[in-house]
C-alpha cells in the first residue's frame, strides 16, 4: 500500500451535474441558465474576471449558497438541497479558513471529530495525510505559527481527511507568492494525479488554469462563455472575450475591414482565413492573431507593417510591442536577431490557419 | 545681539551635528509630556486617594476629631466582623446570579442581533437602551413596579386572576433577590451583548462555513468554533460582569434598604452604612482596601482561567 492509497482509502469518485442552475441575489442575477457536465475524475477550472460569478458557482455546489432554480447532481445524486456536509464534498478555502485555536492535527481532524469517530482513527488518518503533504513535524503547531505555503498544505490535508468524492478549490493560491504559488500548483497536480478525485478549482489567473485544467470552464458576467480543454480554448476560441481571456500576452486583436475581395487590416490584405461563408464587401471583421503566431514576413508576401515601440527580453524569448496603424497595438514573438529598437518598421504576417475572425458582435466567425 | 548667533564650539565639536543621544533623550521628555494628562487624572483620581484609602484605613478616623494612629486594628476588627463576612457572603451570591444571568442573556441577545438583517438595529437599539438609563432611575422604576399597592406587578398579577391577595414581593428575601437581579439583567445586558456582538462579528465567516462542509451541527459549530473564538471578549466581559456586581450598591439601597431583615445587604452597602452612618471612616477604609484586593484577585482568577494557554 502507498502512501496515497492509504489516505484515498476506499473512495468511489464523482462526477457533478449542473442543469439550468440560477442564482439571484435579491434583484440581482449573479448566475443565469448554468448547464455543465464534470467527469468523474476531471480536474475543472472555473476561470473568469473578478465578479464573473465563479466562486458564487463552487460555493453553489458547496452547499454553502442556495440554488434559486435548477439542480445540482453530485455522483448522480440530487444534492440541490442537501446539507454542505452530506455531499461528499471537501473545501479549500482562499483564506484557508484554519481554525487559529486548534493544532494543524485538530485542524485536519475536526471533521472526522464531529462525525464522532474513534480517536484511533482521527488519529490515524491525519498522521497518513500528514505524511502526505509533509506535515509530520507541524501537528502540534498553531496556524499562525505556519508560513503561507505549510498553511495551505494544512488547509488541503483538512480536506484530504474528509475522504471526499469531489475536492473544491477557491482561489487557494492567491495569497502566496509567485515562486510558492507554482511550487503549490505542481503539488496541486501531482495530488490529482495521485488521487484520481474530481477536483473543482476556481481561479482567476488563466496561467492556473491553463496549468492545471482538464477541461476550462469560463465564466463572464454570471454565464459560461466556453467549455473545453486547455488547448480547445486557445486555439478555438468560441468570442472575443474567451480569446482574449486565455494566453498570455493577450491574442492581438485588428480591426479590419472586407474590400477588393480580401480582408484587409490598415488597408494591407492579409492571407484569407478561408471562411465558409464569406463576407460580404465591405463587411467590418476584428482579426486574433496570437503573438507567437506573427511572423516577419518574406519579400514580395502580402504584409503588414509595425512599427517597433519597446521590447521585452525574457530570455529565451522577446515580445516587441508595436503599432500596426495608429492606435492599434499589438505584441509579436521574436527571435533576439530581429531589431527591436523604437522606431524599427517591420513587414510582418501569418499563417492564414493562424487567423481567427471575429464579427463585430463578439462571436467568432468560421 | 552678534553673540547669540555664534556657535558654542564645545556644543559642537568641529561644527558635526549634534550627538544623537541627546536627541533621543529630548524625545523621552516629549513622549513624557504626551502621557501626562492621562497620568496626571490616574494620579489624582486614583492613587491619591487610594494612597489615602489605606492610610485611613490605618486610624480610627471619626468624622470630627482626631485621627487616631491603631495599625492594623481595623483588620484584625475585621477578622471578627460577621455582619461584613455576611455581606460578602451575600455579595458573592448576588455575583454568581447576576454574571450567570447577565452573560447568559447577553450570549443569546448577541446571536440573535449578530448579522444584518431587516430590522436588526431596531432590536439592537431596544436592548441597548435600559443601559444609557441610571441604576438610581432604573432601581426607582424598579421600586415603583415593584410597590405592593400601587405598583404593576402585584395589581396586575391580581387582576389576571394568578394571585388571589396582593403580594408583596420585596418583603421576602427570594422574590426580592430575584426580582432585583432580574431588574440588573433587563437593565444591563444590552451592555454585555455589544461586546459579545462585537466579539462573535469579528468571527470570519469562512471558520463557520469551513464547519459545516467538516459536517460540524449548530450545536457543534457553537461549541468548537464560535465559542472559543469569543474567548476574549468574554473574558472582558466577564471581568466587567464581576467586579460589577461585587460593588452592587445602588439596586439594593433604592429597591430593598438592605431588607428584608436586612439580608440584602452587599459589601459596598456595608461599607457605606460603616462610613457615612456610623462615621467609622477608617474601619470603612479598611474594608474598602480588603474589598479592591478581593477583587484584584478575582480578575487575576478570571483572566489566568480564561487565558489560552498555547497563545503566544
Amino acid at each position: 500500500m502507498t502512501r496515497i492509497d492509504h489516505v484515498a482509502g476506499e473512495r468511489k469518485t464523482s462526477g457533478v451535474s449542473l442543469q439550468g442552475v440560477n442564482k439571484w441575489f435579491g434583484a440581482v442575477q449573479v448566475l443565469g441558465d448554468i448547464d455543465l457536465d464534470i467527469q468523474s475524475g476531471e480536474f475543472v477550472v472555473f476561470v473568469g474576471p473578478s465578479g464573473c460569478g465563479k466562486s458564487t458557482l463552487l460555493r453553489l455546489i458547496a452547499g454553502l449558497e442556495e440554488v434559486t432554480e435548477g439542480e445540482i447532481r453530485i455522483g448522480g445524486r440530487d444534492v440541490t438541497d442537501a446539507d454542505p456536509s452530506d455531499r461528499g464534498i471537501a473545501m479549500v478555502f482562499q483564506t484557508y479558513a484554519l481554525y487559529p485555536h486548534m493544532s494543524v492535527a485538530q485542524n485536519m481532524g475536526f471533521g472526522l471529530k464531529v462525525a464522532g469517530r474513534s480517536k484511533q482513527e482521527v488519529t490515524g488518518k491525519v498522521a497518513a495525510a500528514a505524511d502526505v503533504l509533509r506535515l509530520t513535524d507541524y501537528l502540534d503547531r498553531r496556524p499562525g505559527q505556519l508560513s503561507g505555503g505549510q498553511r495551505q498544505r494544512v488547509a488541503i490535508g483538512r480536506a484530504i481527511v474528509r475522504d471526499p468524492d469531489v475536492f473544491l478549490f477557491d482561489e487557494p493560491l492567491s495569497n502566496l507568492d509567485a515562486e510558492l504559488r507554482v511550487e503549490m500548483r505542481i503539488e496541486i497536480s501531482r495530488l490529482h494525479q495521485s488521487l484520481g478525485n474530481t477536483m473543482i478549482y476556481v481561479t482567476h489567473d488563466q496561467t492556473e488554469a491553463m496549468t492545471l485544467a482538464d477541461k476550462i470552464v469560463v465564466l463572464r458576467s454570471g454565464r459560461i462563455e466556453q467549455v473545453g480543454s486547455p488547448a480547445e480554448l486557445y486555439d478555438d476560441p468560441d468570442n472575443l472575450f474567451v480569446a482574449g481571456f486565455i494566453g498570455s500576452p493577450k491574442m492581438n486583436f485588428l480591426p479590419a475591414e472586407v474590400r477588393g475581395g480580401a480582408i484587409r487590416v490598415a488597408g494591407h490584405p492579409v492571407p484569407d482565413p478561408g471562411l465558409r461563408s464569406r463576407p460580404a464587401e465591405g463587411t467590418k471583421l476584428l482579426l486574433g492573431i496570437r503573438p507567437e503566431h506573427l511572423r516577419l514576413a518574406k519579400p514580395g508576401e502580402p504584409a503588414l507593417t509595425v512599427t517597433a515601440q519597446f521590447a521585452e527580453f525574457l530570455g529565451g524569448t522577446t515580445y516587441l510591442y508595436g503599432a500596426v496603424a495608429e492606435g492599434v497595438d499589438c505584441v509579436m514573438e521574436v527571435d533576439r536577431s530581429v531589431d527591436t529598437r523604437q522606431g524599427a518598421v517591420l513587414n510582418v504576417t501569418a499563417m492564414a490557419d493562424d487567423i481567427r475572425c471575429f464579427g463585430e458582435n463578439g462571436l467568432r466567425l468560421r | 545681539m552678534t553673540n547669540t548667533t555664534e556657535i558654542d564650539p564645545a556644543a559642537t565639536p568641529a561644527g558635526k551635528p549634534p550627538p544623537r543621544r541627546r536627541r533621543r533623550r529630548g524625545s523621552g521628555w516629549e513622549g513624557l509630556i504626551y502621557v501626562l494628562p492621562a497620568a496626571a487624572l490616574v494620579i489624582v483620581f486614583f492613587m491619591i486617594p487610594l494612597g489615602m484609602t489605606i492610610w485611613m484605613s490605618l486610624h480610627k478616623w471619626p468624622l470630627m476629631g482626631k485621627p487616631r494612629w491603631i495599625g492594623l486594628d481595623n483588620y484584625s476588627r475585621m477578622l471578627g466582623d460577621r455582619d461584613f463576612w455576611g455581606a460578602l457572603g451575600f455579595t458573592a451570591q448576588y455575583t454568581l446570579a447576576a454574571t450567570v444571568g447577565l452573560l447568559g442573556v447577553a450570549l443569546i441577545l448577541a446571536l440573535m442581533v449578530e448579522r444584518p438583517s431587516r430590522g436588526v438595529a431596531l432590536y439592537r437599539t431596544a436592548y441597548f437602551l435600559p443601559v444609557v438609563t441610571g441604576f438610581a432611575s432604573a432601581s426607582l422604576l424598579w421600586a415603583w413596579l415593584s410597590n405592593v399597592d400601587s405598583g404593576l406587578f402585584s395589581p396586575l398579577a391580581q387582576m389576571l386572576g394568578l394571585t388571589a391577595q396582593p403580594v408583596n414581593i420585596l418583603a421576602t428575601f427570594g422574590p426580592a433577590f430575584w426580582s432585583v437581579t432580574i431588574m440588573v439583567v433587563w437593565k444591563m445586558a444590552g451592555f454585555y451583548m455589544v461586546i459579545l456582538m462585537s466579539g462573535l462579528q469579528s468571527i470570519p465567516t469562512d471558520y463557520i462555513e469551513a464547519a459545516r462542509i467538516d459536517g460540524a451541527k449548530a450545536h457543534q459549530r457553537f461549541r468548537y468554533i464560535t465559542l472559543p473564538l469569543v474567548r476574549r471578549p468574554f473574558a472582558l466581559a466577564l471581568i466587567l460582569c464581576v467586579s460589577g456586581s461585587m460593588l452592587a450598591f445602588d439596586q439594593f439601597y433604592i429597591i430593598l434598604s438592605g431588607g428584608p431583615q436586612n439580608r440584602t445587604v452587599t459589601a459596598v452597602y456595608y461599607i457605606f452604612n460603616e462610613s457615612f452612618v456610623s462615621f467609622r471612616l477608617g474601619y470603612g477604609s479598611a474594608l474598602s482596601v480588603v474589598l479592591l484586593a478581593i477583587l484584584m484577585v478575582l480578575s487575576a482568577i478570571q483572566l489566568r482561567l480564561l487565558r489560552d494557554r498555547r497563545e503566544s
